[in-house]
């Protein structure tokens, strides 16, 4: 039978006092902190929906999730409930008219490695560190720092950023203004679009791997070494193509892209060493860079 | 002539008669009859495309209007007649009006209402844009289509695209909802009305292009691409007003 719990939290003035100044990082002047554990099985999903802070995610070996929540307004609440293995984790808050610093609320999440994450949010700062489930993260301007995750990455903001250091699986992001930058990653199938954003791609094309990089302005940067084997088709509409890499003739008798005689498209179209990954990078009036790896 | 020379002539006079010299090569090149062929084939579909006018059942319009009267974002007794979808050059008319409503005081935007106004509006420019992506002709059928679906920007009267006048059929604009944000959240209401600055100009900039270059479809595709993300952040920005509701 599941276990349903439902916390509203308010820790007593004088612990959270105490946690205040022993964990916080002083930003409150009165902290009220919340701590959860959960018990789960195989791969647990865990939602988390939080307007406003800084959201921490890792992983660990046990089979528990826990969650410890610190706000400083009293209106604050932190609500948390499992169904088996759901978690999901809520900020809500009881004044509507409270601005959005008064909403700020820090989560430190610790979760089995296997674990789904669903991650809402509108402004701070989300940090995941080696998960290895699907990853869905939905915000306005909150930047996403990624570290050592693996799986199907589903990413969507207005503005703000995503930093993914050493990802493997799979990426479909989509911003107005954010950048996104993916260093080392091990990723086969790759689809980023931003709209004023810069990207930047500094990684391994992988044999058979899609890497679609689109922007309207800004700049679109990837980075190969002389190993990596990859057809290129890259071209701006009205913005530049800057290409160190030594491509030839598509080797696999594809049509290049054809655009109207009065077009000023810059384009590059063309295989590097064998061909076996696809990589196509498209902007409006951007920049786009196909750099050598130092 | 060569068959280089036929593709040339064909791509740059793509409607136009063909010179005594083409008309010889069509009689000795099998390859060229094809290709002849087939732009002929093309161009009669997208003269029976340009002819059809994207028009959905009155009964949307009718559930659409009797839901926005029932959450009291219209009132009035004018009918819906046409979009204005093209008004949206360099502004944010279209996503304005949609969003409804000019008083302080009224009622939060319904999630339901207003997002199935941008599927069925997001949903018809796409398809409007995806049928004419395969028209490759640039006689005046291109150019019609062009005018429906991004008329000029001086042009302040009703573009018949969809068949509904948004402007007619509902007041408003962004304050509305950003009136709606959980706690009166000034940063993020500032934030969607900086990245709506943000889609608002590359929309113009490419419909701008697709005046200068209207048989482009990279161009064309480009602003799809900018609509879809207008919906994308319309979307975010109603979502963000019901979050506290769930």
């Amino acid at each position: 039978m599941n276990a349903r719990t439902i916390t509203v939290n308010c820790v007593s003035a004088a612990g959270a006092t105490m946690a205040a100044f022993l964990l916080s990082t002083g930003a409150y002047a009165q902290t009220h902190r919340t701590e959860r554990h959960f018990a789960v099985e195989g791969k647990p999903v865990v939602t988390v929906q939080n307007p406003s802070g800084h959201i921490l995610v890792k992983a660990w070996d046990k089979h528990e999730v826990m969650v410890v929540g610190r706000f400083a307004a009293s209106s604050v609440e932190v609500d948390t409930e499992q169904v088996g293995n759901r978690i999901e984790v809520a900020t809500h808050v009881g004044d509507p008219h409270a601005s959005g610093g008064d909403t700020k609320t820090d989560y430190e999440i610790t979760v089995p490695t296997e674990t789904e994450l669903q991650v809402r949010t509108d402004s701070g700062n989300v940090t995941i560190d080696s998960v290895h489930g699907d990853v869905s993260f939905d915000s306005v301007t909150a930047d996403l720092a990624l570290q050592d995750v693996e799986g199907y990455l589903a990413i969507k903001t207005i503005g703000g950023s995503t930093i993914c250091t050493r990802c493997a699986g799979r990426m479909d992001a989509n911003s107005i203004s954010g950048n996104f930058q993916l260093i080392q990653p091990v990723m086969d199938n790759v689809r980023v679009q931003t709209s004023s954003g810069n990207i930047l791609f500094d990684g391994s094309f992988l044999s058979r791997g899609i890497y679609v990089l689109k922007n309207y302005s800004g700049t679109i940067e990837v980075r190969f070494s002389s190993n990596d084997s990859f057809d290129v088709n890259a071209s701006s509409l009205f913005g530049n193509v800057v290409n160190q890499a030594p491509v030839v003739p598509d080797r696999h008798q594809m049509r290049a892209p054809k655009y109207p005689p009065n077009g000023m498209a810059q384009s590059l179209f063309g295989s590097m060493n064998e061909g076996h990954a696809k990589v196509e990078l498209s902007s409006f009036s951007g920049t786009i860079k196909i750099l050598k790896r130092d | 002539m060569q068959c280089v020379q036929f593709d040339k002539t064909v791509e740059n006079e793509p409607d136009g008669p063909l010179p005594a010299d083409a008309i010889l090569h069509l009689e000795t090149c099998p390859d060229c009859r094809l290709l002849r062929s087939d732009l002929d084939v093309i161009r009669a579909a997208s003269r029976e495309w340009g002819a059809e006018e994207l028009v959905p059942p009155p009964a949307i319009w009718v559930a659409l209007r009797a839901q926005l009267e029932s959450e009291g974002l219209i009132h009035g007794p004018q009918v819906p007649t046409h979009v204005q979808l093209g008004d949206s050059v360099g502004g944010k008319s279209w996503l304005t009006a949609l969003l409804g409503g000019s008083g302080t005081s009224a009622p939060r935007l319904s999630l339901a209402g207003a997002g199935c106004l941008l599927l069925v509006a997001s949903a018809l420019l796409g398809l409007q844009l995806r049928m004419y992506s395969g028209n490759v002709s640039s006689n005046a059928s291109s150019g019609g289509v062009l005018a429906r679906v991004l008329p000029a920007a001086d042009s302040a009267s009703a573009s018949p695209l969809l068949g509904l006048d948004l402007h007619q059929t509902l007041e408003g604009d962004m304050e509305r909802v950003m009136a709606s944000l959980p706690g009166q959240n000034a940063s993020l209401a500032m934030s969607l009305e900086e990245n709506l600055g943000i889609v608002d100009h590359l929309i113009a900039a490419c419909e701008k292009s697709m005046r200068e270059q209207p048989d482009n479809p990279a161009v064309r595709q480009y602003l799809y691409g900018a609509y879809q993300q207008k919906a994308v952040l319309l979307a975010t920005a109603i979502d963000r007003t019901t979050l506290e509701d769930r």
